[in-house]
């Protein structure tokens, strides 16, 4: 599991986010969300609709492995990737975080962030950006 | 599928801050891999072209799995169009005369490959504008379904033809 920094929950709460999952051969498909809620530090709620239900619970049973991107402006000014595997629980999507990347265009795209020490996460981040989430 | 001057506008990245998108495509096994992006365009009305700087597992999943989804990021509003289809990465070195799901290759490459000179980003804010903008090719998606993410509408095609 991996332990999300009070910055990237922020911009998933604040945002919502565009949210990844795949058939088991492989085609992808995307729902959008703009809310999200922290379960613990590596893991995220995301409320769904009838609709998202329906759409993404298929790829899911096939095939659990999710990918996540900030949504909003924080597909820039949050520039970060989540991996995991999602399950539906009550209309929400829960996702828990196996790997964290940062997708800042330059030397640190790709960066894989989760397999850092936290406090060097944490003043990577600070050092990036001069944030803690949206704008309120 | 065609998709018009609405689409067209909404992807140009020049100008009033400009568009982001999210790219999503998925390994041979279906592990997803989702990445903004902002140097984009509306070609030919049925292609969604992408400046490809180094967007190494984007390229990887492409090699074994070409296919992808667009989605729009920002600004939404509107604009909650979902476009999927086949997908891969042009560059330099095709076979003469190369053509990928009707496209002339070298014709896209001539227009689009050195996407810093033909359209600075000069409205991108410093603090998120690449370094430097360094292209070895551009993706292209050939857009043959289109549907809605809104939250209400989840997957609800859209009325393109």
């Amino acid at each position: 599991m991996a332990r999300l920094t009070p910055r990237m929950m922020n911009w998933l709460t604040g945002l919502g986010a565009h949210i990844a999952t795949a058939s088991a051969t492989g085609i992808p498909a995307v729902l959008v969300v703009d809310s999200a809620s922290a379960d613990t530090e590596d893991s995220v709620r995301f409320p769904l609709t009838e609709m998202q239900v329906e759409q993404v619970t298929a790829n899911l049973v096939e095939n659990p492995l999710v990918a996540i991107g900030p949504g909003g402006i924080g597909s820039v000014r949050a520039a970060y990737q989540l991996k995991g595997t999602g399950r539906i629980e009550n209309h929400d999507l829960v996702v828990d975080i196996d790997e964290i990347y940062c997708t800042k265009p330059g030397p640190e795209a790709g960066l894989r962030l989760d397999v850092l020490p936290y406090e060097k996460v944490l003043a990577f981040e600070g050092s990036r950006w001069h944030d803690d989430g949206p704008p309120r | 599928m065609k998709l018009g001057a609405e689409v067209s506008k909404a992807l140009r990245t020049v100008g009033s801050g400009g568009a982001v998108i999210y790219l999503t495509t998925a390994s041979r096994v279906g592990k997803p891999n989702i990445v903004g992006e902002r140097f984009i365009t509306l070609f030919q009305d049925e292609y969604v072209l992408i400046a490809e700087m180094f967007a190494q597992k984007t390229r990887v999943n492409l090699n074994e799995n070409p296919y992808g989804v667009i989605t729009i990021a920002h600004p939404i509003k509107g604009r909650t169009w979902s476009l999927a289809g086949p997908a891969t990465v042009l560059q330099e070195g095709h076979a003469p005369g190369a053509r990928w799901e009707g496209l002339d290759v070298a014709h896209v490459l001539a227009e689009w490959g050195d996407w810093a000179t033909k359209e600075p980003p000069s409205e991108v804010p410093p603090d998120i504008r690449p370094p430097a903008l360094v292209q070895r090719g551009v993706i292209a998606l050939h857009v043959t379904s289109a549907s809605d993410f809104h939250p209400d509408r989840a997957g609800e095609p859209l009325p393109f033809t």
